[in-house]
């Protein structure tokens, strides 16, 4: 391969076929044909190894988009997705706190890097001792545990007030047989649910808490779950059952 | 490498948030995420197809396929918009493919527009130099392989297409591609 960028003056005709790495570059570059296209695409879904290089030029060549200007989309584009995913028409009656574009504006950006951060490290990390991304982070957090009715834990949640984060941590369980997805909700002492997005069964979640409702984030206000519609509740309210919930500790 | 994901944050962490909430198939969270990103993802394949229409259909499979594949983005290996970039250019380049060949073969002012200063992918990447470790590289490639790699990126040529519009044989175009890829394989390899 080395000999292909050092040959002196061979610039025409005779080119060996390119090895595996260059085919995966010429493709995310984008000068293969409509069948040689195809090829690729059958090993790519085939063959980890070969997605694995195509993912490499995709990162190497990916910063090249960053020059190619946004141009405004035609609205009715949005409702096409949403038909061709099969979505409902009249969802957009939810009005919930998703609804509003605005929502992820509200909320601070150190808020959201301390969500990503809590994403990326493992529940273990957290207790042991600080590494560079959780280095501010208070050495211990108390958990609330979140309960079924008969008291056996679902989900244990560490509230970080300062950052406005919650990480949840399922405790296993199989996922709900019709199909529900588990939505979190906050609610406030004296005050009704308001959504903080889906969790996982299996996975632990970080969720970030709007700025207007960080406020609510303390002692006596109680974290649930219920199980929703996949896509969540179509509105601001839950829908289905409470299967967990608990007061948070701090 | 969470310390590079760190790093990462600053810029698109609402859009790393929202494509975790897609991944556990939260609707709001993709319409918001269609609504911060399908101006460039269009931009995108509005640049590749030329035609609006075509244009739109992409984006709409495009999104499509974030809505399915939201759960394999993996934040340690692509940021946020440069993956859903790589979507919409498949889709657009899957679409200009498939157009009959007699539209995909017409006549281009090939030379005109890769040297028109305003037009030129080679100088719209010069334009914007050192903003990647990515463009640092290209501006390193011969003025030749440059033109070709960036004319392939932006408008989706395959290599006969770009031997007709600048006139020279296939094998020294596919020559020069290949060149300037491993080049810039090289280049981004460095310390």
């Amino acid at each position: 391969m080395s000999d292909l960028t050092s040959k002196p003056g061979g610039d025409e005709d005779a080119i060996e076929p390119p090895d595996d790495d260059l085919l995966a570059g010429e493709y995310v570059l984008g000068v293969l044909d409509e069948g040689q296209r195809r090829a690729v695409q059958v090993r790519i879904e085939a063959e980890p190894v070969f997605a694995r290089r195509v993912a490499g030029w995709e990162e190497r060549l990916g910063s090249l988009t960053a020059h190619v200007e946004p141009i405004d989309v035609p609205e009715h584009l949005w409702l096409r997705v949403r038909e061709r995913l099969g979505w409902p028409a009249a969802a957009h009656a939810g009005g919930g706190l998703w609804r509003s574009v605005g929502f992820w504006r509200a909320t601070t950006a150190v808020a959201l890097a301390a969500a990503i951060a809590a994403i990326v490290i493992s529940v273990p990390r957290m207790l042991a001792p600080p590494s560079p991304l959780v280095a501010e982070s208070p050495a211990a957090e108390p958990v609330t545990t979140l309960s079924h009715d008969d008291g056996t834990p679902a989900w244990l949640a560490s509230v970080d007030v300062r950052r406005g984060t919650v990480l949840l941590v399922p405790v296993p369980a199989p996922a709900d047989a019709r199909g529900r997805v588990p939505e979190l909700w906050l609610i406030p002492r004296g005050g009704s649910p308001r959504a903080l997005g889906l969790l996982s069964s299996d996975r632990s979640y970080a969720v970030a808490v709007p700025a207007d409702l960080r406020i609510a984030l303390t002692a006596g206000a109680v974290l649930a779950v219920s199980l929703e519609p996949p896509g969540g509740a179509p509105g601001p309210a839950p829908t289905g059952p409470i299967i967990a919930k608990g007061m948070i500790q701090l | 490498m969470r310390l590079t994901a760190g790093a990462r944050v600053k810029h698109d962490v609402s859009l790393e948030a929202l494509l975790g909430q897609v991944a556990l198939g939260n609707r709001a969270a993709f319409e918001a995420l269609y609504h911060d990103t399908s101006r460039k993802l269009f931009g995108i394949c509005l640049r590749l197809l030329a035609e609006r229409s075509e244009a739109e259909d992409a984006l709409q499979e495009t999104f499509t396929t974030v809505w399915r594949k939201a759960v394999q983005f993996d934040a340690a290996r692509a940021s946020p918009i440069a993956w859903l970039a790589m979507i919409a250019r498949n889709k657009a380049i899957d679409r200009l493919r498939a157009r009959p060949a007699r539209s995909r073969m017409a006549p281009i002012e090939a030379i005109e527009e890769l040297e028109d200063p305003r037009a030129s992918p080679h100088q719209q990447a010069q334009a914007l130099a050192d903003r990647s470790r990515l463009d640092a590289c290209i501006q390193q490639l011969e003025a030749q392989r440059r033109s070709l790699i960036c004319a392939a990126f932006f408008e989706g040529s395959t290599y006969e297409e770009l031997a007709v519009r600048i006139g020279s044989p296939l094998g020294s175009v596919k020559s020069w591609i290949r060149r300037g890829l491993l080049q810039l394989r090289s280049c981004l390899q460095e310390p």
